[in-house]
């Protein structure tokens, strides 16, 4: 009866709100409240996969759907980055019948690394795919070994794992489990040396033996062997290779891929997409073929016009280093001559003052390869010291703390205009600069 | 001294932040005057001579990890107390600092020692604890500092040396009104405060680079760095 009463006013809710874009949490928090045990009471018709991971989590997801989409089956998933219990009950609801079935063939999930223990709690999927893990907003989450437990908890033995086998954290998850691995071979993009601060497997994960790395495709993701106990890559089931970084094309178990994000850590997101749809029983060509078609959401990078300057919007996730390394790496794989702004702010949600996550950031690559560097934000001066030590000249740091007079020194500056930043910031300097 | 020789105590077992800045303005402030530098690097098993370091750094590390450095250091024990008594400047940020104390309990409430060199006993809560510190240390109590605390475990009965007075936020206290944090023992610097505390506070910075390199110290310019402490400590005051 509870059920039944939340399935209709989470229903109704989630009706109402869509016009206003104000249906992807509410509707199932509510939805909880009058039945608390909603999530164990569904009954699925196809095959629930759950992503997670540090980082990638909501585009490969998002890739995922598209290609059973294109497919020709059904999915039902939550595609705005809806990701803790709220959103994913609100997407489970608005795909159900009355009587509480899913039909769609397939439930991809996104959710929370952090919240899929409670998000987990009263069901399981089927599959849980994890694209990786590094550090992530100290301040919030703890640290790797503590989301570790945490996706411990959430991972019942049935459900069977699907790994990055260039990952040593994510791929060592629950031993126990049956898995399958997929991975990027070494490329001519791979370094010898990680060239990143952030490198969260610089000890075993299993012995806490010295890693050694073969290659390096970013922070801790490439080849690694553990000098002590030997553990080293796993055999990987799904194998990209032969990338052209030029034309986009890979191939996945020597059949084509194309995409226009032409970064290892798109392609190695790619690659998951594929090898998730292949284990949920679509043929691996058609899977390669249907990715090849993605386009990914243009929230996260998008290019645009200022004056008669070409500008691109990169954001980066809060306090979460890696995230920030893959936006230096746009940024570098930009041709030509080009000005960096960056938004730095407090910690969000909380207001604190921290910087500390700035000296994870590996803002080294950028030296010799910019105009200027711009920080605006209350910490941007921390960001000034941070490119001092870092070894910039005096000249390419220019700072303006308050954002409305930031338009000032941008147009100070040449070349294209490449704004990194956090997701909650982005809007404010986009005001600012297209002014 | 031509040159200054610095130890990375489990330079990769324990990197769980940012802190690996505070070696970086000691490097920097090194470069400004004049002295030649070298960072060694050693971890679980290695037998580093102590005698040839003038400073020692250990950053923070997950739970595990630091269980793992503690046993390790147990072996080291008397190598350590013996460097600190000679002055060698130690600077330990984060959980680090549980090593340097009696003891203390992970989650499994497993006990694991310490080296002793404090008194004071550490205990894993399991939950993260974050502060914003304004404080002054001991050494320039006319200075004001700023701080940041993120960790999940607690120091209990750290009542001698301390490094810092606390003005707002968090101490080593059992409550909240107890206003002492860290320890300052001889050339050991000890405390929660990452930011890195040497990168946000030059005076600091600069106080352990006098105790580092003796005679031959002299000031450079931090400007910069002032001015982002200012603008911090403006916020919270």
């Amino acid at each position: 009866m509870k059920m039944k009463l939340a399935l209709l006013l989470g229903k109704l809710l989630y009706l109402l709100g869509k016009p206003f874009g104000k249906s992807t949490n509410l509707p199932g928090e509510l939805a909880l409240k009058i039945c608390p045990q909603m999530m164990g009471n569904f009954r699925f018709d196809g095959k629930i996969l759950a992503v997670t991971g540090s980082n990638g989590k909501t585009s490969t997801a998002n890739m995922i759907a598209h290609i059973l989409k294109k497919q020709g089956r059904s999915v039902a998933h939550n595609a705005k980055g809806s990701n803790l219990t709220g959103g994913v009950a609100t997407t489970l609801l608005a795909a159900s019948t009355m009587g509480g079935r899913v039909k769609q063939d397939f439930v991809v999930l996104e959710v929370d690394e952090r919240f899929s223990r409670l998000i987990f709690r009263d069901f399981s999927p089927d599959y849980l795919l994890c694209t990786n893990l590094f550090r992530d907003q100290l301040t919030r989450n703890g640290n790797v070994d503590v989301i570790i437990e945490k996706l411990h908890e959430a991972i019942k033995p049935s459900v069977k794992l699907i790994l990055n086998g260039n990952d040593p954290i994510s791929g060592n998850l629950a031993p126990q489990n049956e898995r399958v691995y997929y991975g990027l071979s070494q490329t001519e993009q791979s370094s010898e040396k990680c060239l990143n601060i952030t490198h969260d497997a610089k000890v075993c994960p299993r012995c806490f033996g010295r890693m050694t790395y073969t290659y390096y495709h970013y922070n801790h993701i490439g080849g690694f062997q553990c000098s002590k106990c030997g553990y080293a890559n796993p055999q990987w089931a799904y194998t990209a290779e032969n990338v052209d970084f030029v034309s986009g094309d890979f191939t996945v178990n020597g059949c084509r891929v194309h995409t226009d994000y032409k970064d290892v850590f798109n392609i190695l997101n790619t690659t998951a997409a594929i090898a998730a749809c292949t284990e949920l029983g679509l043929p691996l060509e058609g899977c390669c073929q249907a990715a090849s078609s993605f386009v990914a959401l243009k929230q996260r990078y998008d290019e645009f016009q200022v004056g008669g300057r070409r500008a691109v919007m990169i954001l980066s996730k809060n306090q979460n280093p890696v995230s920030f390394d893959q936006s230096i790496t746009h940024v570098l794989e930009r041709e030509g001559e080009k000005t960096v702004v960056v938004f730095i702010n407090n910690i969000n949600h909380t207001g604190h003052k921290d910087t500390t996550w700035l000296y994870d950031i590996g803002f080294e690559r950028l030296l010799g390869k910019v105009d200027a560097i711009v920080g605006t934000g209350p910490r941007a001066y921390d960001l000034a010291v941070r490119l001092k030590l870092a070894g910039f000249p005096p000249e390419q740091i220019r700072i303006e703390r308050d954002l409305s007079q930031l338009k000032a020194v941008v147009d100070r500056t040449r070349g294209d205009i490449c704004i990194l930043t956090e997701l909650y910031d982005a809007k404010s300097i986009l005001e600012v600069i297209s002014k | 001294m031509s040159k200054v020789n610095i130890l990375w105590m489990y330079d990769d077992l324990l990197d769980l932040y940012g802190d690996w800045g505070n070696l970086l303005a000691v490097t920097k402030g090194l470069d400004a005057m004049g002295i030649s530098w070298e960072i060694d690097h050693k971890s679980l098993g290695d037998q580093p001579d102590f005698s040839r370091y003038q400073m020692v750094y250990i950053g923070p590390g997950k739970a595990r990890s630091l269980a793992e450095a503690a046993k390790d250091l147990a072996g080291k024990k008397q190598a350590v107390l013996d460097a600190v008594e000679s002055g060698v400047v130690f600077l330990a940020t984060g959980n680090s600092r549980l090593l340097f104390g009696k003891s203390f309990t992970d989650a499994g409430g497993q006990q694991i020692p310490g080296i002793g060199l404090f008194d004071y006993t550490g205990e894993e809560t399991g939950n993260v604890f974050i502060s914003d510190v304004l404080a002054h240390p001991v050494f320039a109590p006319e200075t004001a500092s700023y701080g940041f605390i993120n960790r999940t475990a607690h120091i209990h009965g750290n009542d001698r040396d301390p490094l810092f007075t606390v003005v707002k936020g968090a101490g080593d206290g059992e409550t909240a009104g107890e206003s002492h944090e860290g320890n300052l023992y001889r050339n050991f610097f000890g405390t929660w405060q990452l930011g890195p505390l040497l990168v946000k506070n030059p005076e600091i910075l600069k106080e352990l680079l006098r105790r580092l390199v003796g005679e031959e110290y002299r000031d450079w310019n931090t400007t910069a760095e002032e001015l982002a402490l200012k603008l911090t400590l403006n916020e919270i005051q």
